[in-house]
């Protein structure tokens, strides 16, 4: 039986924060995102302001870029051709207003030490103030669930998966995630989440002074990030390109020198080796062909 | 394969072969069959016992071991056992159509007892209570359950030192609320009060026969029953029936007392029978595959393709596109309208369909002004948009039965309605809780 993935909720502070994939042990199961807290997620819904949004593509293949800023920080968010009902969705939206967001988790890697983390929309939806604020309640009781669930793991530091489940109240899968978590990040820091919980408390109880005395020296997430680096070019966008190049390089209709290519591919910022994977994913698809060797031509 | 692993077989084959080979012959025999022919172990084997004049059996596939029952793994084919007849009767079946008479009861052994099932009854004659060496048996998971079959090959001695398993009349038979009855957990006792009940006709194998349906509900859920005989029951009373056993249609489990069913009535009290619905999370769904008139809450994070402004056949009911029944063809469409939505409540999601009283209900559009708007837009999908518009991340509390497919659990929504959540009270709630653990 196919399940739908559950949509978490989570916010910007813990998703950004997470490092950690790990491909499904199912066939054809997705990737899932491990974030520090143990959460192992491929989809999410979130709620927040839509502060900036920009159609990089064009209006026929539109690609937006949004930034969707919660109690601490901001989301970032892709909605590519491929998501037609999210596309026109966010085409009519205006800046700044309360969105909800359901979608798939991307991953970038710009370089071996970073991985930067977008949501790409499968729905985006202009919602009210109220619903707003119930998301945000959600996402702070999840929050702060996940982070006792993870306080009872880490004192029980030998338990199995199966050990925790029947013990903490939770799934084997989520025992599974807080146990990978554990091992990967290590001891999560309690008051960054906890501030997460504490400023979407003073959001939802403006007349409360709530202050749950943390140190307020923790340096938060940087709110300003700038968004094109931050959201990258995906692998698909990046093929979108390659085959785009091979068009333009293909003066005799015999198909684009390889050598041409490389050169091209460098210029953009795609190493050899990537190309290469790159090449060998679209002749896969059966997008493009090598007429003779050391040439490469779309179909 | 390694030394330690062939004793047992080594011991086997002198205890068959006997005389005429020694431990070191019947070792190089095997080696040789192993490793220079590379054969599997249970060729091996035969081809040597044959080799020696034992008269291996044919058609066995593997040489019998003796096991306890607990020590049963339900994929055993020639296994031996030693086990005292618990309980035995004798069954009318019908096999490939054609009628057989078949014994059918409980075997138990100091570690456990199993349901088995004699297919050929001139081989051997059973009395409960006896305990006897069967040999050559092979062994079966039927829902989850070890079954033990005695076949043509079986053979059944009567044991000289009897053995000391419990004496049981029937199966066994848990104890279980209705929140937990789940396909496949065998035989069970329940106690509730029958909400309602009443005759229904059946014909099965060319055979008339009446039924009793209706609800029967205890303080943590309620499901549907059949009874199979005419147990009297009454509306209202509330009964304790005795190895009841569960089917599930779809994974909606469904409650049967059948012919080894006991109903003795009861003064349980039940402080609050489940009539209505009950509450559950998807992930709990999930994991027992449906329920019946369940409630879940959740957002609606998906309107899937088919929602809105539809067609029907107005014979048989069925979604059309155009005005094309496929079992009907060329017919004059009805329209109506529904939802197909996603609600997740953070645990999982499900599918939901919602028929029009209820999307009419929860987005305020009603199907004359559907039918309006999709003619001023000349688009039948401005009706779902608007929809999606007005329901997407809404919060919903949605009643109906669960059933499940190849593509997760599907919910007919019977009531749905927007959940207003007291944000204020449960942020104190949560600010509480927070402040208490620092």
């Amino acid at each position: 039986m196919i399940s739908r993935e559950t949509a978490w909720r989570m916010f910007a502070g813990e998703l950004n924060n997470s490092s950690l994939e790990r491909k499904g042990d199912e066939e054809k199961s997705p990737t899932y995102l491990i974030t520090p807290l143990g959460t192992k997620t491929n989809r999410v819904l979130i709620a927040g302001v839509l502060l900036e949004k920009q159609n990089i593509g064009n209006d026929e293949e539109p690609l937006w870029r949004a930034r969707i800023e919660d109690v601490s920080g901001s989301y970032f968010v892709n909605v590519g051709r491929y998501q037609p009902e999210a596309a026109a969705a966010i085409a009519s939206l205006e800046t700044p207003s309360f969105v909800a967001v359901v979608g798939k988790i991307r991953t970038y890697r710009p370089d071996e030490s970073r991985i930067l983390v977008s949501i790409r929309p499968e729905r985006i939806v202009r919602i009210d103030s109220e619903t707003r604020q119930r998301i945000v309640l959600e996402t702070a009781k999840c929050t702060w669930k996940r982070l006792n669930g993870m306080k009872a793991a880490l004192s029980m530091p030998e338990a199995s998966a199966d050990d925790l489940a029947a013990t903490g109240g939770m799934t084997k899968d989520e025992a599974e995630g807080i146990i990978e978590a554990a091992e990967f990040y290590g001891m999560p820091d309690s008051s960054r989440y906890l501030k997460l919980i504490q400023s979407s408390l003073r959001m939802l109880l403006p007349e409360r002074e709530i202050d749950l005395g943390l140190p307020e020296d923790v340096v938060d997430i940087p709110d300003e990030i700038d968004l094109e680096e931050r959201s990258g070019i995906s692998d698909v966008d990046k093929e979108d390109l390659v085959l785009d190049m091979l068009g333009e390089l293909d003066k005799d209709g015999r198909g684009a020198p390889m050598d041409d290519l490389i050169r091209k591919a460098t210029s953009e910022g795609i190493t050899p080796t990537e190309l290469e994977e790159m090449t060998n994913s679209l002749m896969d698809k059966g997008l493009v062909y090598e007429p003779v060797l050391g040439r490469l031509k779309r179909i | 394969m390694k030394m330690e692993e062939l004793t047992p077989h080594i011991e086997e084959l002198k205890r068959v072969i006997g005389e005429s080979a020694d431990e070191k012959q019947i070792t190089d025999e095997l080696n040789t069959y192993l490793n220079v022919y590379h054969v599997s172990i249970d060729a091996a084997k035969k081809g040597i016992m044959r080799k020696y004049g034992v008269d291996a059996p044919l058609f066995v596939p593997a040489a019998s071991v003796t096991k306890k029952i607990n020590e049963m793994t339900g994929d055993e084919k020639n296994v031996d056992l030693v086990a005292r007849v618990v309980f035995v009767e004798e069954k009318q079946i019908t096999a490939r159509g054609v009628p057989k008479t078949i014994f059918s009861g409980i075997l138990g052994d100091e570690t456990a007892t199993a349901s088995f099932t004699v297919w050929d009854v001139g081989k051997m004659e059973l009395v409960k209570g006896e305990t006897y060496n069967f040999k050559n048996a092979y062994t079966k998971m039927w829902n989850d359950k070890l079954q033990i079959n005695l076949g043509e090959r079986s053979v059944a001695e009567p044991s000289e030192t009897p053995i000391d398993a419990p004496e049981r009349t029937i199966s066994y038979s848990s104890e279980v609320t209705i929140s937990e009855l789940r396909d496949g957990i065998g035989n069970v006792t329940v106690t509730g009060k029958i909400l309602s009940v009443e005759p229904k006709s059946i014909t099965s194998k060319d055979e008339t026969k009446t039924v009793f349906t209706g609800y029967i509900a205890d303080n943590t859920g309620k499901v549907q029953f059949t009874a199979w005989n005419d147990f009297e029951l009454k509306n209202d009373e509330t009964v304790c029936a005795k190895n009841a056993y569960i089917k599930a249609w779809r994974g909606v489990p469904q409650l049967n007392f059948g012919d080894q069913c006991e109903i003795s009535r009861v003064d349980a009290v039940f402080s609050n029978v489940h009539s209505g619905s009950s509450e559950r999370s998807v992930a709990d769904i999930t994991k027992t595959g449906g329920g019946l008139d369940v409630m879940v809450t959740g957002a609606i994070v998906d309107v899937r393709m088919g929602s809105g402004l539809i067609k029907r056949c107005p014979n048989c009911n069925r979604s059309i596109l155009g005005d094309e029944c496929t079992a009907h063809g060329k017919v004059e469409s009805v329209q109506d309208l529904r939802m197909k939505i996603v609600i997740d409540d953070g645990t999982g999601a499900l599918t939901a369909v919602v028929n029009r009283e209820c999307t009419e209900k929860l987005t305020g559009i009603t199907l004359e002004r559907a039918v309006a708007m999709a003619r001023e837009n000349v688009d039948q999908d401005s009706v779902c948009r608007l929809m999606e518009e007005k329901v997407l991340a809404m919060n919903v509390a949605a009643t109906g039965n669960v059933l499940s497919d190849d593509y997760g659990p599907m919910m007919i929504v019977r009531e749905i309605e927007k959940m207003a959540v007291d944000i204020k009270k449960e942020a104190e709630e949560l600010m509480e809780k927070v402040e208490g653990s620092m």
